[in-house]
């Protein structure tokens, strides 16, 4: 993806060519889609989330300043959307100090199969407190890149490093029984 | 279990793909928005004049009752009821002035009210 290819096409916008916003669209629908998937864990809702985000991009456009990346601005008015939609209208989650029990029987005697106990840590960050849950959901989609998760929600570095080391420590309380079972499965 | 498990479990994500017709849908919502006329802006140019005007005289009436009180202070709380001393000392006040403002300052604290607890329910955090 070419930072160019987004400038041309966003200086063709804001010179009335609306199609050119078409271009933006098509390079940056997946990783908006999975950003607000992972906000909320519902497909249907993720794609509704994204194309406002697409919207609001549209209208503020001529607000872009060039002089930082094109995707930086596009995922931190994604974010800001996100956030502000999962907090009117919360996805559905199971309180923090649930997502421990297990549901499925052999874990009462054996283990959780690794995709498992994988899903209840993803469910155990859905539970988290909104700014933890915010954190670590955006320095995991951004592939542990710390700078990048702060610029998609205009908060300090160090204060988002805080709240990964906070929101970690959380779900390693809240879940030892999903973390510390023995993994025979995947021997 | 040490954060590093948890960065392997969270750098796990699955990745969804877009359906087929996001692209054109998005691309559709675009097109009508485009075709919605701009809004109207603001008239700031007609509407400073009287924004001034009201800006005045609202600090006219600040200065008004700071000074008031000021002197009802001065004078000793035995002397005059904050009523008396303005009937006494601000030719335009009367009884029904009085009334009047006492109507307007609950209105605008029920007003205040109202729309800090609609705010406040409305960002969630009641």
């Amino acid at each position: 993806m070419s930072s160019s290819d987004d400038q041309a096409d966003v200086e063709k916008v804001l010179a009335g060519d609306v199609s050119a916003y078409e271009g933006i669209v098509r390079r940056w629908q997946g990783p908006l889609i999975n950003l607000a998937y992972r906000f909320c864990h519902d497909r249907g809702r993720a794609e509704e989330m994204a194309q406002e985000a697409f919207l609001r991009a549209y209208r503020a456009l001529g607000q872009w300043r060039k002089d930082a990346v094109f995707s930086t601005w596009l995922f931190a008015l994604a974010t800001n959307l996100y956030r502000s939609e999962l907090r009117r209208i919360p996805s559905s989650t199971v309180p923090l100090d649930d997502v421990a029990e297990p549901r499925d029987p052999r874990a009462a005697d054996g283990g959780l199969e690794a995709s498992d106990r994988d899903r209840a840590v993803r469910r155990a960050v859905l539970a988290l407190p909104a700014k933890y849950r915010e954190a670590l959901i955006l320095f995991y989609f951004h592939d542990l890149d710390v700078p990048a998760a702060a610029e998609s929600l205009g908060l300090p570095e160090g204060t988002v490093k805080a709240r990964l080391f906070r929101g970690r420590e959380l779900l390693r309380r809240k879940l030892p029984e999903v973390l510390a079972v023995p993994r025979l499965k995947e021997a | 279990m040490s954060h590093d498990e948890i960065d392997r479990i969270l750098s796990r994500e699955e990745e969804i793909l877009p359906s087929s017709g996001f692209a054109a849908s998005v691309m559709d919502a675009i097109h009508r928005e485009a075709a919605v006329p701009p809004p109207i802006p603001f008239p700031w140019r007609r509407a400073w004049p009287l924004l001034a005007a009201a800006g005045a005289a609202l600090v006219l009436v600040v200065v008004v009752l700071v000074v008031g009180i000021t002197q009802l202070g001065r004078e000793g709380a035995g002397s005059l009821s904050a009523g008396e001393w303005m009937t006494t000392h601000l030719p335009f006040v009367n009884a029904a002035v009085i009334s009047a403002a006492g109507w307007v300052i609950l209105a605008l604290a029920l007003t205040f009210a109202s729309v800090a607890l609609s705010l406040r329910l409305a960002s969630g955090r009641a």
